[in-house]
């Protein structure tokens, strides 16, 4: 490797090398469950109601509730976890308010008992058309696959049903897909869409010396025009199109176990951008649509990579680099909410310097895009802002 | 007194002195001031039998049949007595003086009975004390009286009676050739009513047992009224002609039966509707409304939610008069079988009629203005028709509002069911667990997954459907409470409900 490029990497290499020391070993990732398992516990579900009916009595599905903090617990090699004991709802079969959820979740899990039997998958997609009178909307099939995942305490891909995959990635990577088909990220021309089937990626063949996640598409687009890529050859870019899926999150973590290499994540410096933040080192989500801290605990070892750092954009990169005022947005009463909250937040303990940019950014009461650093110059960001930031180690 | 009367003359006759004698002690009751739970309490007892007498026109020339021989005439004898706190006083104090001379008016010497048999008397008045008040009257009938079924019209009128007279005990003997029948109303389960500007009543909510099905499950024994909204009426001319002013209006009471509010999940059917009109002292309307036989051509039964057609009554059965009874023909669905258990229910909607004259106010004028009110109430139901059908359809399709609710919820869940089950059937079907296949099988008593489906349903259609969740405002098996209602709203307070033994 060039003089120039072993400058250029130093910061990372040496930052890989602290992580490759820090990796505790005595967290050991947690057993993986085979299908008869998976099936012995869908069959359990159903011998309940039986044995409930023939009673005389009405049978009731109990769910971890998915929405309560008290429900997790923290761990800074892991991330957040399901507790025993946590709260729950019931969902009854005697009201007519809840009886159609109670038929819903009867119905996917038919339909998943026969994909684990048959060792085939099927989309949350090809879920919601098998019928859509039932299931109404796409959303009602996703809450409910998350709820059998916690119902029956087992990781979502056990359950044979894939998220379709929003992701995009980019740069020295090539595998081969559970089908067969190779991938060669940079052989095309345009960013590869992730993978429907992470767990049946192989052969992971990459250089790479960091895995950039970008939030957004525009900007993962804008770097990949500026060919940001070959310039700071080799790299891995990805992008979840805003909060990311299941494959994007799987994707990140597969990298990581197979190439153990620093993962990096630019964002927005706002309320919305810090929390991906913490969704891909800890398996938490908190925006305003939706609060689901417990949907993903049971991925938690296969989703999370705590070795996150966050490259920026940074609050104080605002004031050191004096992005012009008008590039500046002045937070919002929910955006300080949302903050306030956020500091609140178990795992932000561990990362003193996320919590010192946080507390920064609810001072100055200013937040802004990364194509803010636009107004700073066009190529700012793929010709100054990341090279410098990967150079020197600008990291958190 | 004339020629004889046709039966069913001679059967209004015998009514509308029952009701003159009930008006006059509603309203002497409302004039004393009535109130409280003890000043409502009592017996009215109704005696009737006949004698044969020839008829002679001038009392020398027998009158002939078309055979030539004599034709023959009967009396009918009838008593209407009194007794109790409801009736206290009347003949006593500031009402004495003019008690008499309202009594001669009312009901003049001519039409005068004999009194019953001394010992029917002594029972009644052994149960309900002194007797404030004995009317007995006498009307001629037709030989023929005797093969008709005129004690029944009498019968259903003190039925009707007794449902807005609940604390008062209604003894009914009738003693008629070779018949002789035996009634006595009276209100186990009772609900105090109050309509805006008008008396307190007593409804009779008794409700009998919501089918066999229920077997041995709690359930209420009484019904909840639901008033509703009050429907001015227009008098029409020809009732003004005749000397009927004031304002005139129309309160319905709605109440379904039986009660399943308990059982949120239990689908019902209604049968029928049966409407019922009282006059302005609280007395049912004896007259035949042809409007109200004919109301189910003016109601809209999809909007009301009503899972049939709505009937009217055949004129030639034996229906009580005054009111109107619509069967629910229920309609031929799909075959399937695939509900929750139902019970049936009928609704009655009681129409109270309210009157106010500040020019009437002497007892007779004001019993003789409620005698011509319903002499012409099927003129003012007619003149006030697209008022009243509104007025009703509003307040069917209000209290049936449940109804429709537990219909959509049946559906649902029966929808629901389907899914469960076919969806347990499924895994149990397809799963190489030989222990959990037969566990299943076993905990449901079945042989095969074909019985497993059957079972799966039948249990979950009887679990669901008798799903108890009690209730404070529903009646158990007896205990003493009394319960208010206000107009149009839920009660204000739950005091207590009472029953009164048979």
């Amino acid at each position: 490797m060039e003089t120039g490029q072993q400058e250029q990497f130093a910061e990372i290499d040496k930052l890989r090398d602290e992580l490759l020391t820090n990796i505790k070993c005595d967290v050991e990732p947690p057993k993986q469950l085979d299908s008869r398992e998976v099936l012995t516990r869908i069959e359990n579900v159903i011998l309940g109601m039986v044995a409930t009916l023939s009673k005389d009595e009405a049978p009731v599905l109990v769910l971890p509730s998915r929405s309560d903090w008290a429900n997790v617990s923290f761990d800074s090699a892991v991330g957040l976890q399901m507790i025993a004991g946590s709260s729950v709802t019931t969902v009854r079969s005697d009201c007519p308010l809840s009886v159609k959820k109670f038929a819903q979740i009867f119905k996917i899990l038919s339909i998943i008992y026969k994909l684990v039997q048959s060792n085939s998958y099927a989309t949350k997609r090809d879920i919601y058309y098998n019928d859509t009178q039932l299931f109404g909307y796409q959303r009602a099939v996703d809450c409910i696959v998350d709820d059998i995942s916690c119902m029956l305490q087992v990781p979502r891909r056990t359950l044979h049903v894939l998220a379709t995959s929003k992701g995009f990635l980019c740069g020295d990577l090539s595998y081969l897909e559970g089908d067969g088909s190779r991938v060669n990220c940079l052989s095309s021309s345009a960013a590869v869409p992730v993978s429907s089937n992470v767990a049946g990626i192989k052969n992971i063949v990459s250089s790479a010396k960091f895995v950039l996640i970008v939030e957004k598409d525009a900007t993962f687009q804008r770097l990949i025009d500026d060919d940001f890529c070959s310039k700071l050859c080799p790299c891995i870019m990805i992008t979840g199109k805003g909060f990311p899926d299941v494959n994007s999150r799987l994707m990140v973590r597969k990298l990581w176990d197979t190439l153990q290499i620093p993962i990096f994540a630019l964002v927005d410096a706002d309320p919305h951008g810090t929390p991906l933040l913490s969704y891909m080192s800890y398996s938490t989500q908190q925006n305003r649509h939706h609060t689901d801290c417990e949907a993903m605990s049971f991925e938690a070892h296969s989703l999370t990579v705590p070795s996150v750092r966050w490259m920026g954009l940074l609050p104080s990169d605002l004031q050191r680099l004096r992005v012009p005022q008008d590039m500046l947005i002045p937070l919002t009463q929910r955006d300080e909410s949302k903050l306030h909250s956020l500091l609140r937040r178990p795992y932000l303990a561990s990362q003193p310097s996320w919590q010192k940019e946080m507390d920064l950014m609810r001072q100055n009461k200013v937040k802004a895009e990364i194509q803010s650093l636009s107004a700073i110059g066009p190529d700012f960001l793929s010709k100054v802002y990341l090279p410098n930031k990967l150079r020197y180690g600008g990291w958190i | 007194m004339g020629w004889p009367f046709g039966d069913d003359r001679a059967a209004m006759r015998i009514l509308n002195e029952i009701q003159r004698v009930m008006r006059l002690i509603m309203l002497l009751r409302r004039q004393r001031g009535c109130k409280g739970l003890k000043s409502g309490e009592g017996g009215l007892m109704v005696v009737l039998w006949n004698s044969k007498e020839s008829y002679r026109v001038d009392h020398c020339r027998p009158l002939l049949d078309v055979s030539g021989a004599p034709m023959g005439t009967d009396l009918v004898f009838g008593s209407i007595a009194a007794a109790g706190p409801w009736c206290e006083g009347f003949a006593t104090g500031n009402l004495k003086p003019g008690f008499t001379d309202l009594i001669q008016k009312l009901f003049p010497s001519e039409d005068q009975g004999p009194e019953p048999d001394q010992e029917e008397l002594c029972g009644f008045t052994h149960m309900h004390g002194p007797i404030h008040l004995l009317i007995s009257f006498q009307v001629k009938v037709a030989k023929q009286f005797d093969r008709q079924e005129w004690p029944f019209h009498i019968e259903a009128f003190l039925h009707k009676l007794s449902l807005t007279n609940a604390r008062v005990k209604i003894h009914f003997s009738c003693k008629s050739y070779q018949k002789r029948l035996q009634r006595i109303f009276s209100g186990k389960i009772q609900c105090k009513l109050t309509l805006k500007d008008q008396w307190s009543t007593f409804l009779d909510v008794t409700s009998s047992k919501p089918g066999v099905s229920v077997g041995e499950r709690p359930w209420c024994h009484g019904g909840h009224p639901v008033p509703g909204e009050r429907v001015s009426l227009s008098i029409p001319p020809a009732a003004m002609e005749r000397g009927l002013y004031g304002e005139l209006s129309l309160q319905p009471v709605a109440l379904l039966a039986p009660c399943v509010l308990q059982y949120p999940n239990l689908a019902t059917r209604l049968t029928h509707i049966q409407v019922e009109v009282y006059g302005p002292s609280n007395v049912p309307v004896a007259s035949p409304t042809d409007f109200l036989q004919q109301l189910s051509v003016h109601l809209n039964c999809e909007e009301l939610g009503i899972d049939g057609i709505l009937r009217w009554n055949d004129p030639t059965d034996l229906q009580p008069r005054g009111g109107a009874t619509l069967p629910v023909e229920a309609e031929t669905g799909p075959e399937g079988g695939r509900s929750l258990a139902s019970v049936e229910q009928s609704l009655t909607l009681l129409l109270f009629l309210h009157h106010m004259d500040p020019f009437t106010s002497e007892l007779y004028d004001v019993i003789a203005t409620e005698e011509l009110l319903e002499h012409h109430l099927e003129a003012i139901l007619t003149n006030n028709r697209q008022a009243v059908t509104a007025a009703l359809q509003r307040e069917i399709k209000s209290i049936l509002n449940a109804h429709r609710r537990r219909s959509k919820a049946s559906e649902r869940i029966c929808s629901a069911f389907e899914v469960i089950s076919s969806s347990a059937l499924s895994i149990v079907s397809s799963s190489s667990n030989l222990d959990f296949r037969a566990a299943c099988l076993s905990n449901m008593r079945v042989r095969d997954t074909h019985g497993l489906s059957q079972a799966l349903r039948e249990a979950q259609v009887r679990v669901t459907s008798w799903k108890f969740v009690p209730k404070a405002r529903c009646y158990p098996v007896p205990q003493v409470k009394e319960h208010i209602t206000t107009p149009g709203h839920e009660p204000k307070a739950v005091l207590y409900i009472f029953t009164i033994p048979l």
